[in-house]
């Protein structure tokens, strides 16, 4: 189709599209699969950070828990319109991006991802302590939000087509992002920033500008999550949930879009299917994570080369 | 490049789906039953206990043929002790292992999550460990079913004694989430009411570590009693810090029914010493009924039993509105719960109010001697559980304000 959205994507979004028909696909795998779809998502948009512009975030669950308590906040006070919700979602979490990536980018290395890190746990305390938003318990029990006015998202099928018309969307953004002169000026950066800057490039402002789209496709991920879930808890803000997903950036493959939607996916199933078996599941996926950055760096993505295919390179 | 790359996302994805939507061989004339709780971290040990009181039941239930012709079979599932993967646990309990009976959480901040999930998907739960005073009140719902004393019960039958032998200026020291703040505003409610003086609250968060930086703001309060509604591993903390200041000494103590278990009490005895807690259990107290169920548990699995004990009784009242309802429908099963008694809980015979589902519990008053829970006084189970609320907002018009007298 053209160099953004091959007919391969369009056919791989289909197949997916497709899912809920296959016979084993009950309630749960779809509310499952809604999972692995949103934290697929949201481990791509931070592909756009540490893949592509070499900043790792540790920051990154509060845009996606902002994005939910907003969601959670006007539900739990009768505003149902998705809508409103995502709106909501965009100003607060891109309000928040602003300010932390102001600060964030102004450091390099080390010290960008320990402010976002101290940015997100101030966050994450205030929830925590504000009896206005439920405090630890957070806002539970919120209805389902509505697309229109009669059409309630309230089904594991409905919530999982809504987050597939979301990561299709954050898809096509990181697509046109990651192809276009601000994607190669985001691997400049990454590459070489001081070279960036003599070459007359505004880093701060490049790499603010990434931080911003990176957690406003994140809040969006997290404004969905409520109607899936009915709550909203800042439990989701923790550090922890920020390092799962890096990890599922890790697991993919960084710099690579497709990889982290596989890591995040793959990240979920993983930790269902373990955490039903072994009480301490993280030790299973810390192992899965160890072997993968010794012997596959490039990822999950990166066994296609082991097996002898075409060589893969992260970001042109 | 591309073709390669998508087409290995297809593969891995199909991959993936295979793995984790590969059917479970299903018995016949086999029910299920789900064990949702923690497995680690800080509620640990009441998750474990849950945990085997349910087999213990389903083990015994079994032993007489099951439930309607079927085998029991339990399915236990790791809550992490956070409403997120509660919530999460709690749908692949109901809607992939499609359990008929749900117990758990164990954390009240998961369990109210967890009712939002039982009651969109009409199975029925019962709560055995938490005590947030919202699950009987505004977030109850017709498949849920409590025979944990919550913290109006607790409150109620607590109060009192305190207020009588023990001091009327309390200090209130409670674990700042959804079960801490409910017992402490419940004890506040009930002592002021009574005449008690509270001189001062604070809440620590869960799993602190350092307790230290609010004693000073005890002291200065210079309370008779201090109250204190921790559980788990904070509780074990706080202890041996409180004595390690001096303050257990100093101090007459009491605190929520949960505070910690029995098992925990031996190796912090001395600064356990003199604590006053209620209780609807302990493997000191005479009581036939509790001496023969602790003694059935310790032959099973080699250690006392303790307060989660509720659980086996939750799989015992399931198994007899099932009976009585002849079915497994949910709707049909839990009206047959409403009002129903057993006679061979772990404490006798227990009936279940109809109005909020709580089960009217006679409890005990303990103190802690030698490292053991002994009794001291009897509670009768009508005296604390007051009135039902259903629907209504049970801390409307509460304030932490400190009333100075």
């Amino acid at each position: 189709m053209n160099r953004v959205l091959s007919w391969r994507a369009v056919v791989v979004g289909l197949l997916v599209a497709l899912l809920p028909a296959l016979p084993f696909m009950s309630k749960f795998y779809l509310l499952l699969a809604f999972d692995a779809l949103l934290f697929g998502a949201i481990a791509m948009s931070l592909d756009l950070l540490i893949g592509y512009t070499g900043l790792v975030s540790f920051g990154h669950a509060a845009f996606f828990g902002l994005g939910a308590y907003s969601t959670a906040i006007l539900l739990e006070r009768g505003v149902l319109s998705l809508w409103a919700c995502l709106v909501a979602a965009v100003l607060v979490v891109g309000l928040y991006a602003l300010v932390v990536s102001y600060f964030a980018t102004a450091r390099r290395g080390i010290y960008f991802a320990l402010l976002t890190l101290i940015f997100a746990e101030v966050v994450y305390t205030f929830f925590r302590y504000t009896q206005t938003f439920g405090g630890s318990d957070g806002i539970q029990g919120v209805p389902a939000p509505r697309l229109m006015p009669a059409f309630a998202i309230d089904t594991p099928l409905r919530n999982y087509y809504v987050v597939l018309a979301y990561l299709a969307l954050a898809y096509l953004v990181c697509r046109v992002l990651v192809a276009s002169h601000f994607g190669k000026v985001l691997v400049a950066i990454r590459e070489n920033e001081d070279r960036a800057r003599f070459l007359g490039y505004n880093v701060q402002r490049y790499k603010m500008a990434v931080c911003l789209i990176s957690a406003l496709l994140t809040g969006i991920g997290g404004a969905l999550y409520p109607g899936r879930s009915a709550f909203a808890t800042p439990d989701l803000m923790l550090w922890t949930v920020s390092g799962e997903f890096i990890i599922m950036v890790m697991i993919g493959g960084l710099g690579t879009l497709a990889g982290p939607v596989i890591g995040g996916a793959f990240f979920v199933l993983l930790q269902e299917k373990v955490s039903s078996y072994v009480d301490w599941y993280f030790m299973v996926i810390g192992l899965v994570l160890i072997v993968i950055v010794l012997f596959m760096p490039r990822g999950l993505l990166g066994i296609r080369a082991m097996l002898g295919f075409k060589q893969w390179r992260a970001t042109a | 490049m591309k073709r390669l790359t998508w087409g290995f996302t297809v593969l891995v994805a199909l991959a993936a789906l295979v793995w984790a939507g590969a059917p479970a061989v299903s018995q016949p004339k086999v029910v299920k039953i789900g064990d949702l709780g923690s497995k680690v971290g800080v509620f640990e040990g009441y998750g474990k206990y849950q945990t085997w009181g349910v087999q213990m039941a389903v083990e015994e239930l079994n032993a007489k043929g099951g439930v309607l012709g079927h085998k029991i079979e339990v399915v236990s599932e790791d809550d992490e002790t956070k409403p997120a993967p509660a919530v999460r646990k709690a749908e692949k309990l109901i809607l992939q292992d499609d359990v008929k009976l749900l117990v758990g959480a164990v954390s009240s901040g998961a369990t109210l999550a967890v009712m939002d999930v039982t009651k969109k998907h009409k199975t029925i739960h019962w709560n055995s460990v938490s005590c947030a005073e919202f699950m009987r009140t505004t977030k109850f719902h017709k498949y849920y079913f409590s025979n944990q004393p919550d913290s109006r019960m607790q409150a109620n039958g607590l109060a009192k004694y305190i207020v009588d032998k023990m001091g009327k200026k309390v200090y209130i020291f409670y674990t700042d989430y959804a079960m801490g703040q409910s017992d402490g505003r419940q004890f506040k409610t009930a002592l002021e009411k009574l005449g008690g003086e509270v001189v001062g609250v604070a809440g620590a968060p869960l799993d602190t570590k350092d307790f230290s930086p609010w004693f000073g703001a005890i002291n200065q309060s210079n309370p008779d009693v201090l109250f204190v509604a921790f559980a788990g591993t904070d509780s074990l903390r706080l202890m041996t810090q409180l004595h390690s200041f001096g303050m257990t000494k100093k101090y007459k103590m009491a605190g929520i029914d949960c505070f910690l278990l029995q098992q925990d009490l031996a190796s912090i005895a001395e600064p356990m010493e003199g604590f006053v807690q209620l209780n609807h259990f302990s493997p000191y107290n005479p009581d036939a009924n509790m001496q023969a169920y602790n003694a059935r548990f310790k032959k099973k699995f080699g250690t006392d039993a303790n307060i989660a004990a509720g659980s086996y009784d939750a799989v015992l009242f399931w198994a007899a509105a099932v009976e009585k309802a002849k079915s497994f429908d949910p709707d049909k099963v839990a009206e047959a719960h409403e009002g129903m008694c057993v006679d061979n809980t772990h404490i006798g015979r227990q009936c279940i109010r109809k109005e909020d589902h709580q089960v009217v519990m006679d409890m005990h008053l303990y103190q802690v001697k030698g490292g053991k829970n002994l009794p001291i006084a009897r509670i009768a189970g009508s005296d604390s559980i007051g009135e039902a609320m259903v629907g209504k907002d049970p801390v409307e018009g509460f304030t932490w304000e400190i009333k100075k007298k």
